[in-house]
C-alpha cells in the first residue's frame, strides 16, 4: 500500500511545473560548478606543484652548502595539497592560508643569525576583496540552500492541499493506518526530488571525470558516495519539515508561508548572525601589537646574553656554547609566541563553530567540507602535519650533527656545527596527507545531530499527522 | 471607487495570516541582528581606537625622523552605516602607512594586528542582506494570488462589471498591496534606527539619517520591483498554483543563484599577469636607477668609502633596502637610522651624513610620486576595471542593484572606501611637508638622538571625514533611476497584460 500512495505521489509531481524547474535549476547549478572547476582546479594544482619544487630546490641548495645552512634557513614554505573535491566545499579556502613558512628569519649580527621559526602566516585578500561578495556555486551551496529550498517546495502542499480538495479523507475511508500514508507521501517526494538532483550529479560527475585535467582517484570516489549520502540525509530533513508543517496547518499557502520564514531563519540568517555573536566574545584586541611585544621578548632575552657575554670570563667553546643557547632559546620563545596566537585565533572559530551548528545548513557544510577534505577542519590538520614536520626536521638536524665527530655539537651557532653538506635525499620531505578514517571521526559528531534533527522531526510529523483531523 | 478599492485591498491583506508573519519575522529578523551587528561594530571602534592610540605612541617613542617613517599608521574608523549595509568596511585594510617613501593606495592596507583573519570564513550579516531576502520573498508571497486569486474565485469579473477603468484596479491593488508591505518594513527600520540611536558609542549625524532616509526609500523601490514581478506572474498564469510555484523559482534563481552563477561565470581577462609583470618592470627600473645615482653619489662625494650609514659606529641600530611587491606594484627605498649616542669619532662624519640624508629625502619623495603616476592607473586596470564589470553583471538582478544603491548610500561601497586612501595621500603630503619644513631631512635628528630628538609635537593628527549626503546620493543615483525605471517598465508590462486578458 506505502508504494500505492508513493507512486501516485511520484506520478503527481512528475507531470507538475516545480519538477521541471527544479530539474533546470539543478542542472544549470551543477554545470556551473563542473565547468569553474574544470577551469580552476588544473590552475590550482599547477601552482602548488611549482611552489612544491621551488621549495624543494631551495631545501636542496642549503642541504649541499652545510648542515649548519641548512638548520639555520629552515625547512622553508610548507604547502597545502589542494583537495580533488574542492568542487563539492570551498569551505572559505580562499580566507585559509596555503602554505606556512618554516623558514622565518628575524634578525642578523655580525657573528650570529637568527634561526628559522614555524610560522602562520594569514591570507590578506585585499586584492580579492575588491570584487563583489560571492558565494561559491558548489555542492555545498547547491545542497545546502537550493535542494533544502526545492525540497520545502515539493512537500509544503502534500497533505494540505489533499485536505483542501477532500482526496485526503477519500484516502483515510480506506482501511490505510496513517503512517502508511505519511511514509508513502515522503517516499514518493524523496524518489520524484531525487530524479533531478541524481541527474544533475551524474551530468556533474560525467563532465568534470571525462576531462583529462582532473583526475578522481578511487578514495575521492568513495567521498563522493559519503557526501551523496549526507545529502540525502539532509533533503530528508527538509522533506519532513514540510511534511510535518503540511499536516498541522490547514491551508497551503499559509503552510508555504510558515515553511519559507523557517528556512530563511534557519538557513539563510542564522549563519550569519550565530557568527558574529560568537566573534563578539573576542577581546577588543591587544593595547599593543603582537609584533612589538615578540620584539620585546627578544629583547630581553639578547639583553641577558649580551651583559652574560660581558662579565662573563668564558673559553672559546664556553662561548660558542652560550650563543648557541641564546640562539636557540631565541626560536623557541618567538615560536612559542606564535603558536600561542594561531591557538587563540583557532579557538576562537571552533567557538563559533560550535554555535553555528544550531543551524541545520551549517552542519551540512561542515560535513560536506570534511569528506572533501577542504575548510577549516582540513586546515587544522594540514597545521598539525606541518607542526609534526617541523619537529621530524628538527630531530634530523641534530641527528646529522652527532653523526659528525668533528662538530662540537653545539646547536645554534655556525662554530658549533657540523659544516659538511648534507645529500639532498636524506633531508625528510613534507607530505601532506589526506586521511578518510580522521575525517570520519571529525564527522561523526555532526553526522549524528543532523540524524537526531531527522528523527525528531519524523516523530514530529507523525504525532502531528496521527493527530491531525481531516 | 478608487478609494473602496484600495480599502478593500488594505483589508484583505492585513486580516491574513501571511501579513501577521511578515511583521514578526520581520522584527525578528531585523532587531535582533542589529543589537548583534551594533556589538561587532563597537567592537571594531574600539579596536580603532587602540589602534590609533597605540600608533600615536609607537611614533612619538620613536627619538629619529627616518625611524618615525616606519610607523607613520593612519586608521580606518568603522562606518556607522556598515550595520545597515556592511559593503566593504570590514572586507578592505584598515591601516595603511604614510610616511614619505611611497604614496599609499587600497594595496598597500593592512588590517589591524588584533582581528582575527579566520574569522573571514563565516558569512557577514547586515541589515540590508536580510532585507534583499526577506523582502522580495514577501512580496511575492503578497502577490501570487493578486489576479490568479480572483480569477479563480470570480470576484474579478464582479468588480469589472462597476464603470471602472482597469487600469485603476491595477493601480487600487498596487497602492493597497503597497501600502500593507510598507509596514513592516518601517516598523522593523525605524526599531533598529532606534536601537542605533540609544547605543552611547554610535552617533549619527543629520547626514547619516539622510542617508537613512534614502536607504529606506530604495528599499521601498526595491519591495515594489518584486511585488511588481510577482504580479506580472500572477496575470499571466492566472492560477494560484502555478503563480506561486513559478514566483518562488524566480525568487531562488534571483536571488540565490543568479548573483552566485554569474560571477562564477566571468573569468578575469588573461592579459593581467603580463599587465601587471611588465608595470612592476617599468616601476623597479625607475628605482633601480635612483638606486644607482644614490650609490654613485655615494662614491663620489668627499667622505671615503661607500657605505650609505657613513661608518657611523654609535649606539643604535641601522638598516636599508630596496624592495618591492610585484602583486601590488608597490616599490619603496627604506633606510631607517637609530642611534642614541656616538663615540667622539664619529662626529666629523656628521656634516656628510647630513649632506646625503638631505638628498635621499627629497629623492626618494619625488621617485615615489613619478612611480606612482605609473602605479595608480595600471592598479586601476588591473584590479579596479574588472571588479566593476563583475558589478555591472551583478546589476542586472535587482537584488545587486538593490545591494549597490544601499552601499553607495552608506558610504560602505568601493568609492567610500578609496575616499579614505585619497585623504591618507592627502595627509602624507602634509607629512613630506612637515619633513621639509621642519628640514628633517637634512638634520641630526633624521638618524640620531643624541643632541635633540625628533619633535612629533607639529606634526597636525590625521583624521578621515566621510563625504557628505548629497556625494552619496549622487552616486547612488544611476542605481536608483534604473530601479525607479525597471519599477516603471514592469507596471506598464502588467497593465498591457490585464487591459488584454479576458476575465
Amino acid at each position: 500500500m506505502i508504494w500505492h500512495i508513493a507512486k501516485r505521489e511520484l506520478y503527481d509531481n512528475l507531470n507538475s511545473l516545480r519538477f521541471a524547474l527544479a530539474t533546470m535549476l539543478l542542472l544549470g547549478l551543477m554545470l556551473t560548478n563542473a565547468i569553474t572547476h574544470l577551469r580552476e582546479h588544473p590552475e590550482r594544482v599547477q601552482k602548488y606543484r611549482d611552489a612544491v619544487a621551488k621549495h624543494q630546490s631551495l631545501l636542496t641548495s642549503h642541504a649541499e652548502n652545510s648542515l649548519y645552512e641548512l638548520a639555520q634557513q629552515g625547512p622553508g614554505r610548507l604547502y597545502k595539497q589542494p583537495s580533488p573535491l574542492r568542487f563539492c566545499a570551498e569551505g572559505g579556502e580562499t580566507f585559509l592560508s596555503d602554505h606556512a613558512e618554516g623558514g622565518y628569519h628575524r634578525w642578523s649580527t655580525d657573528t650570529l643569525k637568527s634561526f628559522w621559526i614555524l610560522v602562520y602566516p594569514s591570507v590578506t585578500p585585499n586584492v580579492d576583496n575588491v570584487h563583489p561578495e560571492v558565494t561559491k556555486v558548489d555542492w555545498s551551496f547547491i545542497i545546502g540552500y537550493v535542494l533544502s529550498l526545492i525540497a520545502l517546495l515539493f512537500t509544503f502542499d502534500s497533505i494540505s492541499s489533499e485536505r483542501e480538495r477532500g482526496t485526503l479523507r477519500l484516502t483515510l475511508a480506506n482501511s490505510i493506518p496513517r503512517h502508511t500514508v505519511l511514509i508513502g507521501k515522503f517516499l514518493g517526494a524523496l524518489i520524484s526530488i531525487n530524479i533531478p538532483f541524481i541527474l544533475a550529479v551524474l551530468v556533474n560527475l560525467l563532465v568534470i571525470s571525462t576531462s583529462s585535467n582532473v583526475h578522481l582517484g578511487t578514495e575521492a570516489w568513495e567521498r563522493l558516495g559519503i557526501i551523496f549520502i549526507i545529502a540525502i540525509l539532509y533533503m530528508c530533513l527538509f522533506l519532513v519539515l514540510g511534511l510535518l508543517v503540511s499536516a498541522r496547518v490547514q491551508r497551503s499557502a499559509v503552510s508555504l508561508v510558515i515553511l519559507l520564514l523557517v528556512w530563511v531563519t534557519f538557513v539563510v540568517f542564522m549563519p550569519g548572525t550565530l557568527a558574529s555573536i560568537a566573534g563578539g566574545s573576542a577581546s577588543s584586541g591587544p593595547t599593543r601589537g603582537f609584533y612589538e611585544y615578540s620584539w620585546q621578548v627578544h629583547n630581553e632575552l639578547s639583553a641577558q646574553y649580551r651583559s652574560r657575554r660581558r662579565n662573563a670570563s668564558e673559553n672559546s667553546t664556553q662561548k660558542v656554547q652560550s650563543a648557541g643557547e641564546y640562539v636557540i632559546k631565541d626560536a623557541e620563545q618567538q615560536e612559542r609566541l606564535h603558536e600561542e596566537r594561531l591557538k587563540q585565533r583557532i579557538d576562537q572559530v571552533n567557538r563559533a563553530r560550535i554555535i553555528t551548528r544550531l543551524s541545520p545548513v551549517t552542519i551540512a557544510q561542515h560535513l560536506l567540507e570534511s569528506f572533501a577534505a577542504t575548510g577549516f577542519e582540513r586546515h587544522l590538520q594540514f597545521l598539525e602535519n606541518v607542526q609534526s614536520y617541523a619537529r621530524q626536521f628538527r630531530v634530523f638536524i641534530a641527528d646529522s650533527d652527532k653523526a659528525d665527530p668533528e662538530s662540537l655539537h653545539i646547536l645554534g651557532v655556525r662554530a658549533g656545527m657540523s659544516e659538511k653538506p648534507v645529500s639532498p635525499e636524506a633531508v625528510p620531505k613534507f607530505e601532506d596527507a589526506l586521511n578518510l578514517s580522521k575525517d570520519f571521526n571529525i564527522a561523526a559528531t555532526e553526522l549524528m545531530l543532523l540524524m537526531l534533527f531527522v528523527v525528531v522531526l519524523m516523530s514530529g510529523a507523525y504525532l502531528a499527522f496521527v493527530r491531525a483531523e481531516v | 471607487m478608487m478609494m473602496t478599492l484600495i480599502r478593500r485591498e488594505i483589508l484583505d491583506n492585513l486580516m491574513t495570516f501571511r501579513f501577521a508573519a511578515a511583521v514578526f519575522i520581520m522584527l525578528l529578523l531585523v532587531v535582533a541582528n542589529t543589537a548583534v551587528l551594533i556589538q561587532d561594530y563597537e567592537r571594531r571602534l574600539a579596536g580603532h581606537n587602540t589602534a590609533v592610540k597605540m600608533h600615536q605612541r609607537q611614533l612619538h617613542e620613536k627619538k629619529t625622523y627616518s625611524a618615525g617613517m616606519e610607523k607613520l599608521l593612519v586608521d580606518r574608523p568603522p562606518n556607522p552605516l556598515s550595520i545597515l549595509n556592511a559593503g566593504f568596511d570590514k572586507r578592505l585594510g584598515n591601516e595603511v602607512l604614510a610616511s614619505h617613501g611611497y604614496v599609499p593606495s587600497l594595496w598597500d592596507a593592512n588590517m589591524h594586528g588584533s582581528d582575527n583573519p579566520f574569522m573571514d570564513m563565516f558569512a557577514s550579516m547586515n541589515i540590508v542582506f536580510i532585507l534583499e531576502v526577506v523582502l522580495s520573498l514577501l512580496a511575492l508571497i503578497f502577490a501570487y494570488d493578486a489576479f490568479a486569486g480572483e480569477y479563480e474565485n470570480g470576484t474579478l469579473r464582479l468588480v469589472l462589471t462597476h464603470p471602472i477603468g482597469r487600469g485603476y484596479i491595477l493601480f487600487a491593488k498596487y497602492i493597497g498591496a503597497m501600502l500593507c508591505l510598507i509596514v513592516p518594513l518601517l516598523i522593523s527600520l525605524l526599531l533598529a534606527v532606534i536601537l542605533l540611536m540609544m547605543s552611547t558609542s554610535i552617533s549619527l549625524s543629520t547626514d547619516d539619517f539622510l542617508r537613512i532616509g534614502g536607504i529606506i526609500f530604495a528599499s521601498i523601490a526595491y519591495l515594489s520591483v518584486f511585488y511588481l514581478i510577482g504580479l506580472l506572474i500572477s496575470a499571466a498564469t492566472r492560477r494560484t498554483s502555478t503563480a506561486l510555484m513559478l514566483s518562488m523559482f524566480v525568487w531562488g534563481f534571483l536571488v540565490l543563484v543568479y548573483p552566485n552563477v554569474i560571477l562564477a561565470m566571468i573569468t578575469r581577462p588573461d592579459a593581467w599577469q603580463a599587465h601587471t609583470a611588465s608595470t612592476f618592470n617599468k616601476i623597479e627600473q625607475i628605482w633601480e636607477e635612483f638606486d644607482r645615482e644614490r650609490k654613485h653619489l655615494l662614491a663620489t662625494d668627499d667622505f671615503p668609502g661607500e657605505d650609505w650609514g657613513f661608518e657611523l659606529r654609535g649606539w643604535g641600530s641601522r638598516y636599508a633596502y630596496l624592495w618591492g611587491n610585484p602583486r601590488s606594484l608597490l616599490y619603496t627605498y627604506e633606510s631607517v637610522m637609530e642611534f642614541h649616542g656616538f663615540g667622539e669619532k664619529d662626529e666629523h662624519k656628521m656634516p656628510h651624513a647630513q649632506n646625503h640624508f638631505r638628498f635621499l629625502g627629497s629623492e626618494v619623495i619625488s621617485t615615489a610620486d613619478r612611480t606612482w603616476l605609473i602605479r595608480k592607473p595600471a592598479l586601476e586596470n588591473i584590479y579596479i576595471q574588472p571588479a566593476n564589470v563583475k558589478r555591472t553583471w551583478l546589476k542586472l538582478s535587482p537584488v545587486g542593484l538593490y545591494d549597490a544603491t544601499t552601499q553607495a548610500l552608506a558610504g560602505t561601497d568601493l568609492r567610500g572606501i578609496r575616499d579614505f586612501f585619497d585623504t591618507a595621500r592627502q595627509y602624507r603630503q602634509q607629512v613630506v611637508d612637515y619633513l621639509y619644513d621642519k628640514e628633517a631631512f637634512g638634520s641630526r635628528q633624521w638618524f640620531s638622538s643624541d643632541k635633540e630628538a625628533a619633535d612629533w609635537s607639529g606634526l597636525s593628527q590625521f583624521s578621515f571625514q566621510r563625504v557628505n549626503a548629497i556625494t552619496n546620493a549622487k552616486r547612488a543615483l544611476p542605481d536608483v533611476s534604473l530601479l525607479l525605471t525597471i519599477n516603471i517598465a514592469l507596471f506598464i508590462l502588467i497593465f498591457l497584460i490585464f487591459v488584454k486578458s479576458e476575465v
